[in-house]
């Protein structure tokens, strides 16, 4: 049965009683304008919900930042650009975009390493392969205030375990979630999801065709030559996907928030400096300081850098990824 | 069997029952939010709160429609959700708030309802049975403290005394503070120091928390009780170095910096004094009469445990605040707002403020109820008899309608842990709290108008 034959008008329903064409014998709608409305009608409560849940607020957002609004109090005013003018000039928000991004370099490749490494072991054809892969993804499914409270009860300084630990040797105990460790046990809550990238990893790994490998090993490559020559240019499209994503993710983080025992709207700001990330600047300014001009303006520059470095990762990486796509298909 | 009936629905039959349906549902919808109550009685009613799920139990919901025939809804309280709400014309009926630092905020921006009118007409809640306390909900435009009332609160403690553990205190061969004078704030942060235990670099027992309700709140009453005011005459500014201010910031400097206590710089996980203080871990807490709730019920612990007056410093004024006042408001938009004092007027002055009342949880803000606080044991006659010779000194200290207590308490934590952690001076700090503090009240002061 084909499409048109689908489309031949019911001789008993409304059309034929009306004696009105039917869509089908209307002239000038094409296969192809058929085929674009039934996308747009399919995809419409995702645009719909775009646009109300996306483009709205973001508009909203860029509108507030030209502004003094705090929320509650009659008196705004316009600024146009002050708050923008007053961003840059703000010691805080340049600091903490400079923690942001190291963050992000540190915490994105450790995890994609981590994850990848978990994927690699997993693949292999060990006994209680299915137990493992649950085991070491199920701390991906923890929602992130779950992690926050189990790091905060195991690295409190007085009663956590990892002191406990380290007592137990004879050490004095460690000021974790303060400065200079509080950093490590933020890496080490990233680390935590890294079955995450271990899933996706995994689902990259098993698209590897098999004859590759053997036909590597028939040439005498080694196992670490394969997977370097093999393994990862087949999985570039996969890691490329988790390098744009982490960054995304590191930079809008919260988790530091979550981890601080004075876990208040005004206790972000007594946050270990170390941990005193772009968001958690932006999340004081909101919610502390009820500053929503202020704080829309750090976000719509957050916005704009995170376009900057999506495209830049993008360009840096357009000829090391490698698509295995049938060249004719572009014919 | 209609004609019809079977047949396919047509597009333009599907859109015009559509548009009915819609119409319909719209109209109704709207009749319900419309629907605003005009008896006194509030029956039959649903009224919205927005509290914190300790302020009001599902067990005291279904007791509201018993008693009074009103249904209650519950919100957390989020105040990102009230401002959310309020600025979309839908605010619950009644919010939880503080009185000491949420009044005059909200009044200022005049989005609450004054209740003069209602008190006026209440057998329940007269204001000649209202305890002072209650002089914290109300704002006269440029002070708190007079002027219409805009809330109640639900109890009370004054938030500069604190208590002790007996036992602790013999451990460590520390003698009791007395509890009918006052010791110094040096000599309790000296006290504090002795009973302090450590071991491996880890904090067995608090020598004394001492953090207040909130930490501007807390500063503005230490400079009170140095002699002196942290806010200037019209509450648009602070100052941090007068001799008076700068002595109280000195002493919670060196309170976080000799970690005796939990602070910003040495958060205690509990995040409140209670488990902790339970656990006897913990010597003295700066906590009001409201602590014997929980001591109370501790058969163990209370006996060990007394209440000691608000300390006061060397040549300074003896006062003894609170800082806290927690009750509820209702906003100016409120849909259903003679319903809202109906509950109001329940829980403010009928079974669940006796409830309240009887179970040491704070002192109760109608005077009439008074007699109900617990006084059966000898522990709770001695630390009744402590709390009631200290009502004396209550007084009520005006706080800024320019910032929430949240904002100044964010500008102190960015810059104290600094001088907490011996890197910047008490008096570098003041000059940065000043900068930093004078700049969101001046914010705050342009936008009230």
């Amino acid at each position: 049965m084909t499409v048109d034959q689908i489309s031949v008008p019911d001789r008993t329903g409304p059309a034929a009683r009306t004696g009105r064409a039917t869509p089908a014998q209307r002239p000038g709608i094409s296969m192809t304008a058929r085929r674009q409305r039934a996308f747009y009608l399919f995809t419409s409560p995702w645009i719909i919900g775009f646009l109300l849940l996306t483009i709205v607020p973001m508009a909203y957002a860029l509108w507030l930042s030209f502004t003094t609004y705090d929320g509650i109090s009659p008196h705004w005013t316009y600024v146009g650009l002050g708050n923008y003018t007053e961003l840059f000039s703000d010691p805080q928000t340049w600091n903490s975009l400079g923690r942001t991004g190291l963050f992000a370099l540190t915490s994105v490749p450790l995890s994609i390493i981590a994850g990848l490494g978990l994927a690699v072991l997993v693949n292999r054809p060990i006994k209680g392969r299915g137990l493992f892969r649950t085991l070491l993804y199920l701390p991906a499914v923890v929602p992130p205030v779950g992690v926050g409270l189990t790091f905060k009860a195991l690295f409190d300084q007085n009663s956590g375990a990892a002191n406990g630990v380290i007592t137990l040797f004879g050490f004095d105990a460690l000021g974790w979630l303060s400065d200079p460790y509080a950093r490590y046990v933020l890496l080490m809550s990233v680390l935590w999801a890294a079955g995450n990238v271990m899933i996706i990893s995994l689902a990259g790994l098993q698209d590897v065709p098999r004859e590759l490998h053997e036909a590597a090993r028939i040439d005498g490559a080694s196992a670490w030559r394969t997977f370097r020559s093999i393994t990862v240019p087949l999985l570039s499209p996969v890691l490329l996907f988790q390098t744009v994503t982490g960054v995304i993710a590191s930079v809008q983080t919260i988790m530091p928030l979550l981890l601080t025992p004075e876990g208040t709207t005004a206790g972000v700001t007594a946050l270990p400096q170390s941990n005193y990330l772009y968001m958690m600047h932006v999340f004081s300014q909101y919610f502390a300081l009820g500053r929503y001009g202020y704080a829309s303006a750090l976000l719509w520059v957050l916005f704009v850098l995170i376009l900057i470095a999506t495209g830049l990762i993008f360009k840096f990486t357009s000829g090391v990824v490698f698509y295995n796509v049938d060249p004719e298909a572009k014919k | 069997m209609h004609p019809r009936a079977g047949a396919s629905l047509s597009r333009r039959r599907f859109l015009a029952l559509s548009a009915a349906g819609a119409a319909t549902g719209a109209a109704s919808l709207s009749g319900c939010a419309m629907q605003v109550s005009t008896g006194v009685s509030g029956g039959g009613e649903t009224v919205t709160l927005m509290v914190k799920p300790d302020d009001l139990s599902p067990e005291l919901v279904r007791q509201a429609q018993k008693d009074i025939g009103v249904k209650i809804t519950t919100v957390r309280y989020d105040i990102t959700k009230l401002i959310g709400m309020m600025t979309n014309g839908a605010p619950p009926d009644l919010v939880r708030g503080v009185g000491a630092t949420d009044a005059p905020y909200f009044a200022a921006r005049d989005v609450m309802e004054d209740l003069d009118p209602y008190f006026a007409r209440s057998s329940i809640l007269r204001t000649d049975d209202l305890d002072p306390v209650n002089d914290l909900w109300r704002y006269d435009g440029r002070t708190q403290g007079k002027g219409p009332r805009y809330g109640m609160a639900k109890d009370f403690s004054q938030d500069s005394m604190f208590w002790y553990n007996t036992a602790l205190f013999d451990k460590a061969g520390v003698d009791y503070p007395p509890e009918t004078e006052p010791v110094t704030y040096e000599e309790w942060l000296e006290n504090a120091k002795r009973l302090t235990r450590r071991k491996s670099g880890q904090t067995t027992v608090f020598g004394g928390s001492y953090n207040g309700v909130s930490t501007p709140n807390l500063l503005a009453s230490l400079t009170v009780a140095a002699g002196g005011r942290l806010f200037n005459d019209d509450f648009s500014r602070v100052d941090f170095t007068t001799p008076e201010a700068r002595k109280a910031l000195a002493w919670y400097i060196e309170y976080g910096r000799s970690r005796v206590g939990p602070s910003i710089v040495q958060p205690d996980p509990n995040t409140w004094d209670g488990p902790t203080f339970q656990a006897n871990r913990m010597a003295m807490s700066n906590s009001g009469y409201w602590l014997g709730g929980l001591i109370n019920t501790d058969k163990k612990l209370a006996p060990l445990a007394r209440l000691a007056p608000a300390p006061v410093f060397e040549g300074g004024r003896r006062v003894s605040p609170c800082q806290a006042g927690t009750g509820l408001w209702m906003p100016k938009k409120a849909r259903n707002k003679d319903a809202a004092w109906r509950v109001f007027e329940w829980f403010f002055g009928e079974g669940p403020a006796k409830a309240r009342a009887s179970s040491g949880w704070g002192i109760p803000t109608l005077k009439s109820l008074r007699p109900l606080m617990p006084a059966q044991g000898d522990y709770q006659k001695r630390v009744l008899k402590v709390q009631n010779a200290e009502l004396e000194h209550f007084s009520v200290i005006a706080y800024t309608p320019y910032a929430t207590a949240d904002s100044l308490y964010a500008l102190f934590n960015q810059e104290a842990p600094a001088a907490m952690n011996g890197r910047m001076s008490v008096d570098a700090l003041a000059g940065r709290l000043n900068s930093l503090m004078n700049e969101q009240l001046k914010r705050g002061k342009e936008q009230v108008g």
